[in-house]
């Protein structure tokens, strides 16, 4: 079952109040995170600009959704947004993000909508329920700081009853986790290596069980050998310790070993979405088929890189219709008229916002986007794939 | 870093240790020889000889072998006789020195700690209305330190009383390390103290407060939030990064505001090193002005270096950097 | 290359205003003075009137005379010390940074010599030994002050050089054959803009107080009015004891917006170069109008949501 399936108590963003209590017992919604409707803007008055407008997604309980896209297509300011750390001057215009996370004690769920949350609210469920990884470690870490003080920090705040022994016992098994020895817990940022440091984050961001860890292009910054002991590490560690993920990146090859589904973004809007499988091998919106075409896969045959012609679209001045007709090499007239809404295809539970696809359209879809992407997939290709 | 700060800080006192013995020799219309002509008839003709041969006239010698002469007195101690007061400058500034250093030590002190408070608090509220304290700041920061000090005496020394003015201490105590007469020092220090704190204050406020805001904009300070930190501990992850540069700057700021509280010493009688610079720049007392700019530059420079120190040990990258 | 745009904020215009006015009172100043600031002919320590706007000194002088002919000397020795200091930062600044090697490490133990090197004493000792024809001429007491005060300008210049040595326009300008001068000076001076106006701010700013300074202690001739020898001369009567506010009150305050004025302006000028200084494209009004918080809060991004109330208001408001 895809877990981009819409939950059916599908929240009334007004009704809301944050905290929502415990949910009935008899109906806990496999949903960790539920999306609704959700808009931002930068700025406000005649100088705003709209960077993610009308998304909607659920993600479930211990998957993996992979949000892809360009730079400025609004995937970060989206899930930055929805964690309410947006920096200023981003404004949530609309929209609901309910959380819900299961109770210490095991059965029945808390839910918050984080949109409505207060400050009070927030601290509670950050790190314990949420936490994030971001790009560069380096920034990431306090330079002045001691790793073993970063642990120590979060493990005091959110777990007030452990002792210093228990802390430090704890902040060892983390890095274990992750396959680094305890001695660098005395190191400071500056003296451990690129990987070394996004591990680190990796094990502050599992220290409290969170329900849900956002990882923002976490491998971006990396070498390519390295990035993948990391892919590998973190299914390995989703597999054991079952948080779900939301998985920034511009990389859709990568997304494809580690998501369940993938959201593919565009000027601030979702275009597609799907499960990674379908997705990588059936693309339905040429933007997909683009980003697809852009990096090398990171098994498999090597293709021909064709990328994108143009660059984003300035949000100030998006184009009238599709914002993606300026850049689409399959473009129609109805493209640069009127702008398309996300449709659901009948085969599947994916999702596109194109014309090409439109019920009873009188175009005929692109070959490229009618049919399996790579037909010569060779069978152990697909079991790595499929494996998780 | 250690180590080449302190070949830097040798290096700037040979400088200024040089600079003062090529001054008076090199200066077009021979100063000295002017203030010889307006002592005569007030001073014996063995001290005018003294003063001669200090200047390096009269001797034939070499400028090398002057400049030898001067750097072997300088290593003993002597700072050469001051022309007005008679006394060998460095018993004089020993007198003066211990004044000058708790004044404008403690103050300096003071107004850093304040200033980077305040400007840390300031910073974290940026929008807020405590921003009405910034153009209040920058023209606080904008005021000559004398100017300011005269002010201060006017107003709350000689019209409303608070605080006793001229001097450091009153006349009817007799110095002596006890009790009552260090008690009459702290309330004599008070004003002047008061005077130079606010008139620093605001240059360590404003700096810090753009450290602070430049901290906030790092992920690090993000993800601080992100962990669900109490507000305090979010706080102190920026300013404890923003309050480094601040540390780093103090070796240009120390000149300044040691400069300008010199002369709030001049305003108060405060009979520190600034006031007697004064007195020997009114009676051209050259052996005393020279000997008065060594010691604040050499007073300058450990400053200077204790700061280096403070630096080092807050920053864990600069050590690693001096290992490497 | 960037042009130097100010932002359009309060702070940046009220600084403006107020060199502008400062800079008009150094044009026309010594014209508008009603009577000659050294002329005695007055009866002594008259207090401010219709007359004397600031009354007189112990001598008799008409004070507010004092003040407009002052200005023109202080304002000149502070621009003419500015000015050669960032000349002489920017020089030194630029080619440590972009030849670098041995010039570099000779240029920049030269400037942090200078920088370790308390100016103010060494001013005083260099200006005590002057003649006492030099010290009645602003231009050298002004090429004297320039030369404590060029230091710390030549440093953020050297650092700012570095980054830009590699950048691709430079690159080009390498390949196609310019001398080095020409590169320093045509390439990277004018990208270093907001930088070297800011380093000028503050050298002015410092020689203002550096020369108020020596005027106040007697070291520039008493002859030339300035700011500083008004509170040289108000200070030497005891007028701060005697309550003499008028005296040395107005040429104080006017140091003091001098330096505002031109911190106000740098304000601008730090919000140009650190983008992150900038206030987050929201004004308070917007703010206010929408609900939103009054400041923006780290970790707690604003949620815009519709106002019954004030909607409805505005309605009535259209239909009148």
């Amino acid at each position: 079952m895809s877990a981009l399936e819409r939950s059916d108590e599908s929240p009334q963003v007004d009704a809301l109040a944050a905290p929502v209590g415990p949910a009935e017992k008899e109906a806990p919604s496999p949903f960790v995170l539920d999306v609704h409707d959700f808009s931002v803007d930068y700025g406000v008055g005649t100088q705003m600009v709209t960077a993610v407008r009308d998304v909607n997604f659920s993600l479930q309980r211990s998957k993996v959704l992979g949000v892809a896209g360009e730079s400025g297509s609004g995937k970060s300011t989206l899930v930055y947004a929805i964690t309410r750390l947006l920096r200023a001057p981003g404004v949530i215009r609309s929209g609901s993000a309910i959380l819900r996370v299961a109770l210490p004690d095991g059965h029945g769920v808390e839910e918050f909508d984080l949109v409505q949350a207060d400050e009070r609210t927030l601290r509670r469920v950050r790190w314990s329920h949420v936490s994030v990884v971001l790009q560069s470690a380096l920034n990431a870490l306090n330079p002045v700081l001691r790793i073993r003080r970063e642990f120590d920090e979060v493990l005091k705040t959110h777990r007030a009853s452990m002792t210093k022994t228990q802390r430090r016992e704890r902040s060892v098994e983390l890095l274990r986790m992750v396959g680094l020895s305890e001695d660098r817990l005395d190191r400071f940022p500056h003296e451990l290596s690129g990987g070394q440091r996004q591990r680190v984050m990796i094990a502050l961001a599992l220290a409290l069980d969170p329900d849900l860890v956002i990882m923002d292009e976490p491998t971006t910054a990396l070498d390519v050998v390295t990035q993948r002991e990391i892919i590998n590490e973190l299914n390995d560690l989703r597999s054991r310790f079952g948080f779900a993920m939301i998985f920034i990146t511009h990389d859709l090859s990568l997304l494809v070993e580690l998501a369940d589904d993938i959201v593919v973004m565009y000027a601030g809007a979702i275009v597609e979405r799907a499960s990674a499988l379908e997705l990588y091998d059936a693309p339905r919106h040429p933007y997909t088929l683009g980003l697809l075409n852009s990096f090398p896969p990171l098994h498999g045959a090597r293709q021909e890189l064709t990328g994108i012609p143009g660059s984003p679209p300035d949000l100030a001045q998006l184009p009238a219709g599709c914002s993606f007709s300026t850049r689409c090499p399959f473009v129609m007239e109805r493209c640069r008229r009127e702008s398309p809404t996300l449709i659901s295809l009948d085969d599947d539970h994916r999702q596109v916002a194109c014309w090409l696809h439109e019920p009873g359209a009188s175009a005929t879809v692109p070959v490229e986007l009618s049919q399996r992407r790579r037909a010569a997939t060779s069978d152990s290709d697909l079991a790595t794939a499929e494996s998780k | 870093m250690i180590a080449r700060r302190l070949a830097l800080y040798a290096l700037t006192a040979w400088v200024a240790i040089t600079v003062n013995f090529l001054l008076p020799r090199m200066m077009p219309g021979n100063p000295v020889q002017t203030l010889i002509g307006k002592l005569q008839g007030q001073v014996t003709s063995q001290e005018i000889r003294a003063i001669r041969l200090s200047f390096g006239m009269g001797i034939h010698q070499g400028l090398f072998a002057q400049y030898f002469t001067y750097l072997g007195q300088l290593f003993r101690g002597n700072l050469g006789v001051s022309i007005t007061l008679g006394a060998p400058v460095s018993a004089i500034l020993h007198e003066s020195v211990p004044w000058t250093v708790g004044l404008i030590g403690l103050s300096t002190l003071i107004s850093f700690a304040l200033g980077t408070l305040l400007g840390a608090m300031l910073g974290w509220t940026r929008g807020s209305r405590f921003d009405a304290l910034i153009p209040t700041a920058t023209f606080f920061q904008a005021i000559p330190y004398f100017f300011l000090g005269t002010v201060m005496l006017l107003i709350f020394g000689s019209n409303l009383h608070w605080f006793p003015v001229l001097g450091a201490y009153s006349q009817n105590v007799t110095p002596g390390w006890n009790w009552t007469f260090i008690a009459n020092v702290i309330r004599y220090g008070e004003l002047p103290l008061i005077s130079i704190v606010l008139s620093s204050v605001a240059g360590w406020m404003l700096g810090m407060r753009n450290m602070m805001i430049t901290m906030v904009g790092e992920d690090f300070v993000l993800m601080a939030v992100a962990k669900g930190l109490p507000r305090r501990k979010v706080i102190m992850h920026a300013a404890r990064n923003a309050v480094l540069p601040s540390i780093a700057n103090l070796s240009l700021a120390i000149g300044l505001v040691v400069s300008g509280a010199l002369l709030v010493e001049l305003v108060f009688n405060y009979p520190g090193v600034g006031d007697l610079l004064l007195q020997a720049v009114m009676n051209e007392d050259y052996p005393l002005i020279q000997g008065i700019f060594l010691v604040i530059t050499l007073t300058v420079l450990a400053a200077n270096l204790i700061a280096d120190v403070v630096y080092l040990a807050l920053d864990p990258r600069t050590r690693t950097e001096a290992a490497v | 290359m960037r042009a130097l745009r100010l932002p359009r904020s309060p702070k940046v215009l009220l600084g403006l205003c107020i060199l502008a006015f400062f800079i008009v009172m150094t044009v026309i100043g010594p014209w508008l003075a009603p009577y000659n600031p050294s002329s005695t002919a007055f009866a002594a320590l008259l207090t401010p009137s219709s007359h004397h706007w600031l009354g007189t000194t112990s001598l008799g002088q008409d004070i507010f005379s004092q003040l407009l002919v002052g200005a023109r000397a202080t304002m000149v020795v502070a621009l003419v010390a500015g000015l050669v200091a960032t000349l002489l930062s920017m020089t030194i600044g630029i080619a440590a940074g972009y030849l670098g090697g041995a010039t570099d490490d000779g240029l920049s133990l030269l400037s942090n010599v200078f920088l370790a090197i308390p100016g103010l004493p060494l001013l005083i000792v260099i200006d005590s030994y002057l003649p006492v024809s030099s010290r009645s001429n602003e231009f050298v007491i002004g090429l004297i002050i320039s030369l404590t005060g060029w230091a710390w300008g030549a440093r953020v210049l050297r650092a700012q050089t570095m980054s830009l040595r590699n950048r691709d326009f430079v690159e080009a300008a390498r390949i196609i054959g310019e001398s080095r001068t020409r590169i320093m000076f045509s390439e990277i001076a004018p990208n270093l803009l907001p930088v070297l106006a800011s380093s000028l701010l503050f050298t002015v700013l410092y020689a203002i107080g550096a020369y108020v300074t020596l005027a106040y202690i007697g070291l520039t001739s008493t002859a030339v009015w300035n700011w500083g020898t008004m509170l040289y001369w108000a200070q030497a009567n005891n007028a701060p004891l005697s309550n003499e506010w008028y005296w040395f009150v107005p040429p104080g305050i006017c140091i003091a917006l001098v330096g505002t004025g031109l911190a106000l302006v740098n304000f601008g000028i730090d919000e140009f170069i650190n983008p992150r200084l900038r206030a987050g494209g929201i004004s308070a009004r917007q703010r206010r109008e929408l609900g939103l918080p009054r400041r923006p809060r780290l970790g707690l991004t604003p949620v815009l949501r519709p106002r019954p109330n004030r909607s409805l208001a505005s309605a009535k408001l259209v239909t009148k």
